[in-house]
């Protein structure tokens, strides 16, 4: 090929852009991995019926703050998906609520037909722990349903 | 033109999907903002410091008695007179009492046996009246 405009021409056939066209597909295979490789921590719900309640309000604090005590019909606790046996709950409470620098709000995630023996003895061990914020979990009732009952 | 037989137009014939990316991740941006998980619900209460106990005058007292059954043993104070109520009642009930005697406190003791409902009825209904301070014990014979 003859050389034009005396050799002095620079344009070359390379595109001087960093190519950006398939930069929206990489972040969706990246995007696509990393939906497929998450794995959610396994918190496993107990089959609890819920109590309801009308005045039934939001736990206003943070998830990390929030530390739930499920509690079977039979009066079984599980806290953080162990089951622990009734006396050593203020064992282990007491250290996750020293961590927490006393912000730990303790819901207490009862079935409805838990007798209220066992209530009292978690809200001992409780007391025992040094526990000031409790929530009683619970459904949100509406005026209607109340009716009916 | 010269030729015609010639069909070629300008416009494409494709449909243009080079911004579908930009239009995916609107979306997938405007959900992610949108989206709000439920939050927990329950009745919150303040349970008291360890051995700290109040000796509370019988006067400012209303005693809510919770029976296995469900129903609900008003007694106030030193009075022996027990008058029986269902939980949904309390509520007007709490609402006449305060009224009267703002420095009431509800002490609500539950039956060893009755369900965990019926003390959630009651406290449920106290805090719908508005209730602050409440006392949860066990029933002692």
């Amino acid at each position: 090929m003859s050389i034009k405009g005396g050799g002095f021409e620079k344009s070359s056939k390379a595109s001087s852009e960093v190519p950006s066209s398939s930069l929206a597909d990489i972040a969706f295979l990246l995007l696509i991995f990393f939906m497929v490789t998450t794995v959610f921590q396994q918190d496993r719900d107990r089959p609890i019926e819920w109590p309801e309640a009308e005045a039934a309000e939001k736990i206003d604090e943070k998830q990390k703050n929030i530390l739930n005590i499920w509690m079977e019909r039979d009066g079984s606790i599980f806290i953080n998906d162990q089951p622990v046996p009734m006396v050593d709950v203020s064992q282990i409470v007491a250290p996750l609520y020293a961590d927490s620098e006393r912000a730990l709000v303790i819901s207490i995630r009862g079935d409805r037909d838990v007798p209220y023996r066992f209530m009292d003895q978690v809200q001992q061990e409780l007391v025992a722990a040094g526990v000031v914020r409790v929530v009683f979990a619970a459904q949100m009732e509406q005026a209607m349903q109340r009716e009916r009952r | 033109m010269a030729v015609l037989n010639n069909k070629k137009s300008k416009v494409s014939d494709e449909v243009p999907t080079s911004s579908m990316a930009d239009i995916a991740f609107l979306l997938l941006i405007f959900f992610l903002v949108t989206t709000t998980f439920p939050k927990d619900k329950g009745l919150g209460v303040v349970l008291p410091e360890p051995g700290e106990e109040a000796q509370v005058s019988q006067k400012n007292i209303l005693h809510l008695i919770v029976q296995p059954t469900g129903i609900v043993d008003v007694k106030r104070g030193e009075s022996t007179q027990i008058q029986q109520m269902r939980p949904r009642e309390i509520e007007g009930l709490w609402r006449q009492e305060v009224s009267a005697n703002p420095n009431l406190i509800a002490a609500v003791k539950t039956h060893p046996d009755a369900s965990y409902k019926f003390m959630m009825d009651v406290l449920d209904a106290l805090h719908t009246a508005n209730a602050e301070r409440i006392s949860l014990q066990v029933l002692e014979n």
